[in-house]
């Protein structure tokens, strides 16, 4: 009697030359929490996928509940039990939430015909299992973010599930809401159900996980219990590197000098309310607090994208009116925006093109036409100072993995030359080597004189890299923190204990 | 209530309808009249038929155009071959086309799903090919009102209900109607009803979730251009019924104006999104549009003009809307 649900034995898959899974197994046992952890190119995805029928493997069997699969297809796998929670989600935006719920079920259960009676009342029925409501007739593509996931929550745990994956289920949501996920996920253990949790936030991952599984370049690196691993040991399976944490030293302001950017009262319905703040040369500013906070929106108002209400901006003591990005660039703001995909990059554009998108007047030659050595002198200088990897800088940049993506962002806008950089978000989704290369190259960048605001979830980030922090709720800041005179704990408590405070939770 | 209705778009479709109607009765009073109408639906059964077709295809977030070269060759070889054989039988016509049709549309289907060619290029080509093979292969000659067989004829002057008119003359409403009610319902029914139509809403609207979740994609696909292929058949039957007179060069062109009128309904030709109902008020728009231009002093040259501003203005309005929805969220994705 086998306590194992699903064994991944020896599983090999290639994509022209590049293999992204080498011989891989992995155990999942049946009512346990299980986490997948590994880099960003590590082949977490390509698992899940294989595992999910979604794509075919080379080599090596899926064993799911004792039944070996070689060529196992996606309906397959649905049948078995398996359900895959990708991290984009995998919704219809076009259909309802009721069809979307319902739909799984339908194709597993071959059925021909739709009776909507019965798609509606199944939606709401299995909402009120998890003790949800939400108004079922809604198109998908108008909910929020947390409002999709509930809905792919749902729609995974219909009958016969025995075990879900998560792919970074937690990025678009609040600390509550990550509670109420997790006890979820410990409800579905009592059920008998497994779960595999795929998440960079290695603090979850510990907080979760009864086993940890890592990944590293394509290969299990080991299976590990929770209770023999910590951070700076998950971290070292991952990477195969020992991470030093540095923390950001600001040099202090000189004696004269006024602030760069002054921010009085300012306020923008719906958005944010009564936001004051100076920020000096060589600083670095975190601004954090939980999802919904206006932290974003108050970064667009200062690049020109979300005119506020009421308010003043004055950057070094002269009043400004910033009505769009082209002014805020003239004004030397730079933004390096969330969604590094659809907001930060030409995806389809090389790397090199989108490097110098910003610049383009600089390089033109007398005739008014881009010089191309004026061009190629550029690029390669901006990929030089970021360490942009990449075998050609000709080559399209969604060729890139996420951390030389983010640098190609951020040369983009360094190009021209900000006194004022902010980065929303600057390393979601990136391996944990290239983070600190990041944080690295931001520190040095406030060396040089620019003052920077980070906008970031994750409190180490803040913490480490700022000398000073701006915790936000409901669009009001709260107060202003130095790292230096706290710790990372009381940090984090205090950005929670805010949001208690009001009752939210 | 009564905002969930002003958010449609096929209410605006209908007031633009209203709207126009009234003007141009007001300009000129033979518009409303039962004559009128009945004319109007007499000449919008074809394109009505085939726009079925072409939602079906949208809403899967591909896109077929090669339609007109197989619902004439589907009319032609029909007509031929009933000349031939001498089975002057409405029954036959239909079926005969349809068999042509739906061969050509599973010959797309099978370009498509198996060699997984993107659906515009496909097309276009077999829009050529198919073309091309009916006039190497069956022959170039026009069929005239006195050779056509007779189970044409009277299938183009049938009339459901027979009128009389002020000057003697009878009118009435034409039997045209039956099948393009009848493709209505059924396209209705498998894009509402079924497993198989839903599909045809997941792949169109995210194809990689409809993956995911289990779909045959292969086998929806197959199915979307012979159901194509089908209709594009009836079509055939209908289109040279109407005329009574048929060759092959007839119908091919035409491909565009009955896309502009599936898109004027408001169905996105991204995928995923679009309605029956959007879609016949859609053809009805084209259709007046045709009809009256001339009733109103203007040449039918102008059809082409006003019939390009609809669709501009029509994609423009929901585009518009789209940014608005975007801005206002700050996500700038449009």
């Amino acid at each position: 009697m086998s306590n194992e649900f699903l064994k991944v034995e020896n599983v090999s898959k290639s994509y022209v030359g590049v293999k992204a899974l080498d011989h891989v197994s992995m155990t999942v046992e049946k009512g346990k929490v299980h986490c997948l952890v590994g880099e960003n190119g590590s082949g977490k995805s390509t698992l899940i996928k294989a595992i999910a029928g979604v794509i075919p493997i080379d080599d090596g069997e899926i064993i799911i509940n004792g039944k070996p699969y070689t060529h196992l297809r996606a309906i397959d796998s649905i049948r078995e039990g398996i359900q895959v929670i990708y991290q984009d989600l995998s919704l219809f935006p076009n259909l309802t939430i009721a069809e979307n719920i319902s739909l799984n079920q339908m194709v597993e259960r071959r059925k021909k015909l739709l009776k909507w009676s019965e798609v509606r009342s199944f939606a709401l029925s299995e909402l009120d299992k998890i003790g949800i409501s939400l108004s079922v007739d809604d198109l998908v593509e108008d909910l929020s973010m947390a409002n999709r996931q509930i809905v792919a929550i749902v729609r995974a745990l219909t009958q016969g599930t025995r075990l879900i994956f998560m792919d970074e289920p937690t990025t678009a949501l609040t600390k509550k809401e990550i509670d109420s996920l997790f006890s979820i996920i410990m409800d579905l253990k009592e059920q008998g159900i497994s779960t595999v949790f795929v998440s960079h936030k290695l603090s979850e991952v510990l907080e979760i996980a009864e086993k940890i599984a890592v990944l590293r370049d394509g290969k299990i690196v080991g299976e590990f219990d929770t209770a023999e691993l910590d951070t700076d040991k998950l971290v070292y399976h991952m990477t195969g590197k020992k991470i030093e944490h540095t923390t950001f030293e600001y040099k202090g302001r000189e004696e004269e000098a006024g602030p760069l950017l002054e921010v009085k009262n300012l306020t923008k319905r719906g958005n944010y309310e009564d936001i004051s703040f100076e920020l000096h040369e060589g600083e670095i500013m975190g601004i954090t607090g939980l999802l919904g906070s206006g932290r974003t929106e108050l970064a667009l108002s200062l690049f020109g994208l979300n005119s506020p209400d009421s308010g003043k901006i004055n950057i070094n003591g002269k009043r400004v009116h910033i009505n769009s990005p082209r002014e805020a660039v003239r004004l030397g703001i730079s933004y390096v925006p969330e969604d590094r995909h659809h907001q930060g990059l030409f995806l389809d554009q090389s790397i090199g093109n989108n490097i110098i998108v910003t610049v383009l007047r600089r390089l033109l030659n007398r005739l008014s036409f881009i010089s191309e050595l004026k061009k190629t002198a550029f690029i390669d200088k901006y990929a030089r100072e970021l360490r942009i990897k990449t075998p050609s800088l000709g080559a399209p940049v969604d060729s890139l993995s996420g951390g030389n993506q983010q640098r190609v962002v951020i040369a983009k806008w360094l190009a021209t030359d900000p006194k004022i950089l902010i980065l929303d978000g600057p390393t979601v989704g990136i391996d944990i080597a290239s983070k600190g290369e990041i944080h690295n190259m931001i520190t040095d960048l406030a060396g040089k004189g620019i003052g920077i605001i980070i906008i970031s979830d994750e409190i180490p980030e803040v913490f480490h890299n700022c000398n000073r922090v701006m915790i936000m709720r409901d669009g009001k800041k709260i107060v202003e923190v130095d790292p230096k005179s706290t710790s990372e704990e009381e940090l984090y408590e205090t950005v929670k204990k805010k949001a208690a405070a009001a009752g939210r939770y | 209530m009564f905002e969930r209705l002003f958010r449609k778009h096929e209410t605006y479709l209908l007031i633009i309808i209203i709207v126009y109607s009234i003007v141009v009765t007001s300009v000129n009073k033979s518009f409303m009249s039962f004559e009128n109408l009945f004319d109007i639906i007499r000449g919008s059964a074809g394109m009505g038929i085939l726009a079925m077709g072409v939602l079906v295809a949208l809403l899967s977030g591909g896109i077929d155009v090669s339609f007109t070269a197989v619902a004439i060759s589907g009319g032609y070889i029909s007509v031929r071959l009933i000349m031939a054989t001498g089975w002057s039988n409405l029954f036959m016509a239909f079926l005969i086309s349809c068999v042509v049709g739906i061969a050509f549309g599973t010959i797309n289907g099978l370009i498509i799903s198996y060699f997984k060619l993107p659906t515009l290029i496909t097309t276009l080509g077999t829009l050529n090919a198919f073309h091309g093979i009916l006039t190497t292969f069956v022959g170039t000659e026009s069929v005239n009102a006195r050779e056509m067989p007779e189970c044409f004829v009277r299938f183009g002057s049938a009339k459901i209900i027979k009128l009389a008119n002020d000057q003697g003359g009878t009118y009435g409403l034409s039997v045209f109607l039956i099948p393009l009610i009848a493709v209505i319902i059924l396209t209705w029914f498998i894009l509402r009803f079924t497993m198989l139509g839903r599909g045809i809403f997941a792949i169109g609207s995210n194809r990689e979730s409809a993956v995911r979740a289990g779909f045959n994609i292969k086998a929806i696909q197959m199915f979307i251009y012979a159901y194509i292929g089908f209709l594009a058949g009836v079509m055939g039957v209908v289109a040279v019924s109407e005329v009574r007179w048929v060759n092959p060069v007839y119908l091919v062109g035409t491909e565009l104006t009955v896309i502009a009128a599936v898109v004027i309904g408001g169905t996105k030709l991204t995928g995923g999104s679009g309605t029956i109902l959007g879609t016949i008020l859609g053809v009805g728009i084209v259709r007046i549009l045709y009809n009256t231009l001339v009733l109103l002093g203007l040449s039918a040259a102008w059809n082409n003009f006003f019939v390009g501003i609809i669709i501009i203005a029509s994609v423009a309005i929901t585009s518009y809307r789209n940014k608005l929805k975007a801005y206002r969220s700050l996500t700038f994705r449009v």
